[in-house]
């Protein structure tokens, strides 16, 4: 299983209308693999995981395994709900104690015991990401996408919740593709790193640095090259250094 | 807590109290003092004789009922097809011209084409409250419905393949928000249609004891009438937005008071 292809995606073209947004890819990810997906704005990275969850039409072919788990930039919590029944809107034909053994399990993995009355509005933002994220793991997905979950967080809040994603990236036995601005968040979790450009992958880089990771990988000699040379596969002309 | 409660209802009450007090005081002063207007202790007064005499329950009862029915089948067909139109494009482009055109007609104006197919006994009265209500709820829930943030329902098609859970536990409550403000302009409405609905061919209600007092220069009734008819449409208002708070306490009600 450790090394299973969780998503084949083969030819895959995305347009809307006229306007060509993805070209051709080829990817294939392995199960158990964090992928980061960088590159500028308008470079199709939305509509990728967009396509992938099925959201999108599409040309070429999508092979994929188990659910998919989707957290959206903005979190999209269910305000009606409390933080519990918006863990538990998508576990499906099982008993209420069943419901609630795995709602309480997840409130425990995403630090929120406490929390499970409160309403998403009663929450801090780093808070109502990692109820985001609870509801996708909840029914245990194959595939979990997540579209630059943290770029609505304070650069303190990011950093602790790129803390806790370290964390329990280990336990979660699931194939995860992370959209993000942020090169850092990239190179901090992700195995792989897609540079997506001209709407195609235009570069793929393999993150040498050994699992389990923290966030003082990012303080090494090695993290900052690969990033100065990563900025400069993603804007050539205008570098970060 | 239930000190600071009566507080807040006790203050609220003082601006009442002072306009009464003035209005009385200009009565027995003689400056504003017409047999039209009558002071508000003969309003009281009025409203006495007619409580003795059960006329005012009657008239209460039979008025409440109308609004309430009206109100209920009204804004329930409002709620049904602003759903519908919302969220389905074909059922939109199919009944979207019915909605322009009714909706321009004025309530008031389609009274006698009601009193001609139901006569003039209780059934125009109600499908008048019906029809004047219906068109504020079924536009604020086509409004609700359409402007769902497609994140939601895109969650939702992920988490849950159940499209009734999908319609009554993400799209009715993310529109909830529109269908109370329709339904709180339908309160007021279905108020306005029953006075009027009331003033043709009714023989009780509140409507009818407001127009039959003034016919009959007892303005005190008709005032004792109106007040009752004003402070049961608030009230109305009143319980619909506890019972939401209640039920549905995540809505955002301090936005729409």
């Amino acid at each position: 299983m450790a090394n299973s292809v969780a998503i084949s995606v083969h030819n895959l073209s995305v347009s809307y209308g006229e306007n060509k947004v993805l070209d051709k890819l080829n990817f294939e990810i392995n199960s158990g693999e964090f992928i980061g997906i960088v590159g500028k704005s308008g470079e199709g990275k939305t509509t990728l995981l967009n396509t992938l969850a099925g959201f999108v039409k599409y040309n070429g072919s999508i092979d994929l395994r188990g659910d998919i788990g989707f957290c959206f930039q903005n979190h999209s919590l269910f305000y009606w709900m409390t933080v519990a029944e918006n863990i538990g809107f998508g576990l499906g034909n099982m008993s209420r104690n069943q419901k609630q053994e795995i709602v309480k399990d997840v409130l425990k993995r995403i630090e929120l015991e406490k929390y499970e009355d409160k309403y998403p509005m009663e929450l801090s933002g780093g808070q109502m990401q990692r109820v985001a994220l609870g509801r996708a793991i909840a029914y245990n997905p194959g595939v979990l996408l997540l579209d630059e979950p943290f770029s609505s967080l304070d650069i303190y809040t990011r950093d602790q919740m790129i803390d806790w994603i370290l964390k329990i990236i280990s336990e979660l036995k699931v194939t995860i593709l992370m959209v993000t601005h942020y090169l850092d968040e990239a190179l901090i979790l992700a195995d792989r790193v897609f540079v997506l450009k001209n709407k195609e992958i235009i570069n793929e880089l393999i993150i040498p640095f050994s699992k389990p990771r923290t966030l003082a990988v990012r303080f090494t000699e090695e993290f900052q090259n690969i990033k100065k040379d990563l900025s400069l596969i993603i804007n050539p002309y205008k570098p970060e250094f | 807590m239930q000190s600071r409660k009566f507080y807040k209802i006790g203050f609220s009450l003082i601006p009442v109290f002072c306009l009464l007090l003035i209005w009385q005081l200009l009565n027995i002063l003689n400056i504003f003092n017409s047999p039209s207007i009558p002071s508000p202790f003969k309003i009281v007064t009025a409203f006495g004789d007619l409580a003795s005499k059960s006329q005012i329950l009657t008239d209460f009862y039979t008025s409440i009922w109308r609004a309430l029915l009206g109100l209920i089948i009204g804004s329930s067909a409002g709620i049904i097809l602003g759903l519908l139109t919302g969220r389905n494009n074909k059922i939109n482009m199919v009944l979207s011209p019915i909605l322009n055109v009714f909706k321009a007609f004025p309530p008031v104006a389609m009274l006698p084409i009601f009193i001609t197919f139901f006569g003039i006994g209780d059934l125009s009265k109600v499908f008048s409250i019906s029809f004047a209500t219906l068109f504020p709820l079924w536009v604020n829930t086509h409004i609700g419905a359409s402007a769902i943030p497609i994140e939601y329902i895109r969650s939702a098609k992920l988490l849950s393949k159940s499209k009734s859970k999908i319609l009554f536990k993400i799209i009715v409550p993310a529109s909830m928000n529109s269908i109370i403000g329709g339904f709180r302009i339908s309160i007021a409405i279905s108020f306005i249609m029953l006075y009027v609905s009331e003033l043709a061919g009714a023989s009780s209600g509140l409507g009818y004891r407001i127009s039959s007092s003034q016919l009959s220069y007892r303005y005190d009734e008709m005032f004792a009438a109106l007040i009752i008819l004003g402070i049961t449409a608030s009230s109305v208002d009143y319980i619909f937005n506890k019972v939401i708070k209640y039920f549905f306490p995540w809505v955002q009600l301090n936005k729409l008071m």
